[in-house]
């Protein structure tokens, strides 16, 4: 805390003094945010656009059950009931519909906007998912690496599976994994969930042993500093600026790849709204009725969008190197040898 | 008097970065007669590498902005240049050597793809196949019976790799030049190195080849950032033989920039002293060594341990360089000042003028009390 | 260790002899993921009008009945003989398809690169050339916004709007199949192998779009990739020895700045490889291109499992040796590098 405030809490420390010094603290920390954010427009487009993203997907999910509870009936937040069957055949965007309606008369934007919280949870989901086992699991291959001991074992197992797994290409492996366990939301989430770990290991184990081997960390240990301390003081510590970056540009390709699951037709039934199967049902309406593919297309682009938007400027905020690191990670078990000769001959 | 080859007048830049704004440099003139060595002296910190990139219009503009000022070389206005004839300042106009001799080579190509492309751009320009800005000979030659055979495989630096003959032909044509530059600064047997890559060579040897490739294109003014800060001291001392060597046999006009206030006393002519960003006191190296007339000058040559042993009445340095972001005003160095006077804290910096007392108008001082200076000590 | 050409064989070697344990694993992973989860495929291979007899006939003939193991086994030696196998409905043997349909896949893909490169790669350098004005902003959005189009919309959209309106084929890769068939199962480079210059220029057009709709998303990545290591480029000192040489702003970048950020660039394409050839399912299915992602679709959903794990392992292999090939690629870029 600034010094000015310490003397200003000595002499009255006031509830409202206090609130006054956590508050330019909070500051302090969040400046290089606020820099960011005003440097860049398109951060701070795709900041305002996670958080408004968000919010509608919170609601629409809980406001039905919460107005259950209450009011005894479930209040829609969308404007029709996404599997409500009516009489608004074919019906180009209007007033009444704001995106129109299909065949069957069902409005489009109810769907889009009730398909929101099942797309963003299985993005933020299956990242989730995968940034623990996968970080978990890299970050055992990468501390406990030495040859001939248990842990040598362990992470030599961990890197030749994750070695298998990333020769996957993952769509095709949870196109086959899904197509097997039969159509549905479960399996197609089960199926990008068991391929979308391996890249977090990659990149986890890299950032390790990139920070391992640091100075600073070499220093610690030869000063007797507890291995359990410096895995929390400093592997940890680095190791959360570069994922929760990807994790963040990682929302969108999740959602991405979901919904292309979906379009394939293995994926979400027809009769759940989830924007990549309305896209498969609408396909062939291009050209005579558009907004029904287009509305669920413009949903994932918007979406995708406004997390790439916003992981790209984290990366500015959080760890200006984050790149690099990423490159490195991603590369450090495929780069063919060191770079040599970087210092003086 | 004779026209100079560099006349750098009132120079200001600033830089806007996050926090603020930096004013790297504020009212720098510097003047470069024909031949001459001017070293640069000051703190990290001070701009002196601002100054140097400012020259040949190297600043990343932004975050960099050149506020005021007016640099002319050879008779051109730099800063009315437009943006794609700066290419036609650099290389046969002004080269330049920087402080990092690992990151100054490219690491992709060989030296001599590296070097030859110095050498192609110089012969282009001198063939009059491609246009240049200053139409009239070099002021002065290189000797070394360096005939430039027009026409012949001169062809365009982006082509390094060209299919076979032409490739052949391009190469003898420049090779004969690339080991004459190269034995120039006295690499023994410059034909084992040509197919090296910068990594497979030591620090040493790498400057050694940036200072051959800056010579081939023979500059007019040849700008050295700190070009030995980066090298250890035996190696340090060699480069700078050689390069003691090398303006005898050059002669070209040299800005030699360093905060090593010996080397500069070894290599220069003439010196000027950047503080925060303003030059305080310019003149013969000699004379601003031996009778510095700004207090700033006076405390820094103090510093140096066995070069000055002069315990006149003024203190060693205290307190710490401004931040360029809010330098103080009036005279900038007022804070520090052991001879400071009230009106040093509001006045305007002054500006450099002939010190008071001497006759000879070559020797400068931004201070107020430059007589004073002479007097206490 | 060194970067002599024997020392590349042994680099490559040595690549390829690690790839064989995790082909082994990517056929064990594929072959029970497929034979545990579907409980009885006889019911779709013996058609939908299948009497129980019929049906148990055909569990019989494919070994169904027997411990998972065993049938393992028995698949891993005829495919260790060569022996791929074939549809379980129709027959078609399992290494003709592929080998048929391979040639055009690499087509597709190679087809996409050209045109990531050729756009992708300078648009970075341009972002990075005026960072933070007005062009890098436009190319920013640019890319982000190809990579938040899903691929399949993209190809929809291409295959069903934008195709028809300006006169570009949408489906397959010749508008008449001609009668002969080249060696190379490539349709550009058959027709140009029969010297057919009508049916050349057929290929090609069909060609255009598929490439683009491949192309759309790893053009962003591309586009990133070149931008952002450009940015750490050209601060570089040797950047401005290059600029203080006299040379002008084009043989500075290209030749200087970009031949070293096209080091990661490289990498990160390589990587990219596996997203690039999951998107041919999508794309190769929506234009109807005789590749292996159309083979790979109809095998998943039809359950040809000796079909699905061919194709998982082709591109399986196809990934690992993407890879190889950007690490080769990369030391041959960056002299740093020994082999090793
Ligand atoms: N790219 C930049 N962006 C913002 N500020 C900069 C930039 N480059 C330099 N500066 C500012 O300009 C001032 C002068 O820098 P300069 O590099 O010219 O100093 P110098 O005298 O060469 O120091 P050194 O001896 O360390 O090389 C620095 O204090 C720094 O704050
Ligand atoms: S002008 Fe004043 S403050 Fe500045 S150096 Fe001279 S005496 Fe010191
Ligand atoms: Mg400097």
């Amino acid at each position: 805390m600034a010094s000015a405030t310490d003397s200003e809490l000595g002499v009255d420390a006031t509830p409202w003094t206090l609130l006054r010094g956590k508050a330019s603290h909070l500051r302090e920390i969040l400046r290089p945010f606020i820099r960011v954010l005003r440097a860049n427009p398109l951060t701070l487009i795709g900041f305002i656009l996670v958080v408004i993203i968000s919010t509608t997907a919170l609601l629409v999910a809980i406001v039905p059950v919460i107005s259950q509870v209450v009011l005894g009936h479930p209040v829609l937040l969308t404007p029709y009931d996404p599997n409500g069957i009516s009489t608004d055949y074919s019906q180009a965007p209007s007033l009444k519909h704001l995106l129109g309606t299909d065949k069957l008369g069902l409005d489009i934007f109810s769907r889009v906007l009730a398909a929101l919280p099942l797309d963003l949870a299985i993005g933020v989901g299956i990242a989730g998912f995968a940034l623990l086992l996968g970080g978990g699991l890299g970050l055992v291959a990468g501390y406990w690496d030495k040859p001939r001991t248990l842990g040598g074992v362990i992470s030599a197992v961990i890197l030749r599976v994750t070695d298998v797994f990333l020769a996957f290409p993952s769509l095709v492996l949870a196109l086959a994994i899904a197509a097997s366990l039969g159509r549905g939301t479960g399996p197609s989430i089960l199926a990008v969930l068991l391929t979308w770990w391996p890249y977090y290991v990659r990149l986890t184990r890299g950032e390790v042993l990139a920070v391992k081997h640091r100075p600073y960390v070499v220093a610690a240990r030869a000063a007797g500093v507890s291995e359990v301390r410096i895995l929390f003081r400093h592997v940890l510590r680095n190791l959360i600026e570069p994922l929760l970056v990807y994790y963040t540009l990682d929302i969108g390709t999740v959602i991405i790849t979901f919904s292309t699951i979906s379009f394939v037709g293995i994926g979400v039934p027809l009769d759940v709204s989830e924007w990549g199967t309305m896209v498969e049902a609408y396909e062939q309406l291009l050209l005579t009725h558009p907004w029904t593919v287009l509305a669920p297309g413009a949903a994932i682009f918007i979406t995708v969008l406004a997390f790439s938007l916003f992981g790209d400027g984290l990366r500015d905020i959080l760890d200006p190197r984050s790149r690099r690191t990423l490159v490195q990670a991603v590369a450090a078990t495929t780069l063919p040898g060191q770079v040599a000769g970087a210092a003086e001959a | 008097m004779v026209e100079p080859v560099l006349d750098v007048q009132d120079l200001s830049v600033e830089y806007e970065a996050g926090a603020g704004t930096f004013h790297a440099l504020t009212g720098v003139s510097v003047r470069l007669d024909p031949g001459r060595v001017v070293g640069i002296v000051g703190e990290t910190g001070s701009g002196k590498s601002t100054l140097a990139h400012a020259i040949p219009r190297l600043l990343p503009e932004p975050p960099a902005r050149i506020v005021s000022g007016k640099i002319s070389f050879r008779g051109v206005d730099v800063l009315d240049l437009p943006k794609w004839k700066l290419p036609l300042l650099r290389g046969t106009g002004i080269g330049m050597i920087f402080q990092e001799p690992i990151n100054s080579l490219n690491p992709a190509y060989r030296i001599f793809d590296q070097v030859a492309e110095a050498v192609a751009v110089r012969k282009l320009r001198d063939a009059g196949e491609s246009p240049t800005l200053f139409p009239a000979p070099e002021p002065h030659d290189y000797s070394k019976g360096m005939v430039v055979k027009s026409g012949e495989a001169l062809l365009h630096p982006i082509a390094t790799k060209l299919p076979g003959r032409r490739r052949r032909a391009r190469r003898e044509a420049l090779m004969q030049d690339v080991l004459d530059y190269l034995r120039l600064v006295r690499i023994n047997d410059p034909e084992t190195i040509l197919d090296l890559y910068p990594h497979e060579l030591s620090g040493g040897m790498r400057q050694r080849i940036m200072i051959a490739m800056a010579l081939s294109a023979k500059p007019s003014l040849l700008i050295a950032d700190e070009p030995t800060s980066a090298l250890d001291i035996t190696i340090q001392a060699q480069v700078l033989t050689l390069m003691k060597e090398l303006m005898e046999e050059v002669q070209t006009s040299i800005l030699f920039i360093s905060h090593d206030l010996g080397i500069i006393a070894e290599m220069a002519d003439e010196v000027g002293v950047l503080y925060a960003g303003h030059l305080v006191e310019f003149g013969p190296v000699e004379e601003v060594f031996a009778n510095p007339r700004h207090p700033y000058t006076k405390l820094l040559l103090r510093s140096v341990p066995a070069q000055y042993k002069d315990d006149g009445p003024l203190p060693a340095l205290s307190g710490s360089v401004p931040s360029l972001a809010n330098v103080p005003p009036g005279c900038p160095f007022h804070p520090r000042c052991p001879l400071m006077r009230d009106a040093c804290k509001t006045n305007p910096g002054p500006l450099l003028e002939p010190v008071k007392g001497i006759s000879a108008r070559t020797h400068l001082s931004a201070c107020y009390y430059s007589d004073e200076v002479a007097r206490k000590a | 260790m060194g970067r002599n050409k024997s020392d590349l064989i042994v680099f490559v070697g040595k690549r390829l002899l690690q790839l064989l344990p995790v082909v082994l694993g990517v056929i064990v992973i594929t072959f029970f993921f497929t034979h545990v989860a579907v409980q009885n495929p006889c019911a779709v291979w013996a058609g939908a009008h299948a009497t129980a007899d019929q049906v148990q006939a055909c569990i019989l003939r494919f070994g169904l009945n027997r411990p998972l193991t065993d049938q393992f086994w028995r698949y891993l030696t005829t495919l260790l003989s060569g022996d791929w196998g074939a549809n379980p409905r129709g027959g078609v043997p399992v290494l003709l398809s592929i080998s048929s349909a391979f040639p055009a896949t690499l087509e597709l893909v190679l087809a996409s690169l050209f045109i990531m490169t050729v756009i992708g790669i300078p648009l970075g350098v341009v972002a990075a050339n005026g960072a933070g004005r007005w062009a890098d902003h436009l190319v920013r959005v640019f890319y982000l916004s190809g990579w938040a189009t899903p691929t399949y919309l993209g190809a929809v959209v291409l295959a069903i709007a934008v195709g028809p309106a300006i006169g570009l084929p949408t489906k397959g890769d010749f508008t008449t199949k001609p009668p002969f068939y080249g060696p190379t199962h490539m349709s550009v480079l058959d027709a140009l192998w029969a010297l057919d210059f009508p049916a050349v220029g057929d290929a090609l057009l069909h060609l255009v779009l598929p490439a683009s709709a491949l192309a759309l998303l790893n053009l962003g990545i591309a586009t990133r990739m070149t931008r952002t290591s450009m940015l750490e480029v050209l601060p570089l000192d040797f950047v401005k020895t290059a600029r203080m040489k006299g040379l002008s702003d084009f043989v500075v970048l290209y030749k200087h700045a970009l031949r070293n950020s096209l080091i990661s660039t490289v990498t990160i394409l390589g990587i990219t490889a596996g997203v690039l050839l999951s998107g041919t399912v999508v794309i190769e299915t929506i234009f109807q291109w005789p590749g292996i992602g159309a083979y790979a679709y109809d095998a998943i959903t039809g359950y040809n499992f000796p079909g699905t794990i061919a194709v998982v392992i082709v591109f399986a292999v196809a990934v690992v040796i993407s890879n190889l090939l950007s690490d080769v690629l990369y030391g041959i870029l960056d002299p740093r590098v020994e082999w090793r």
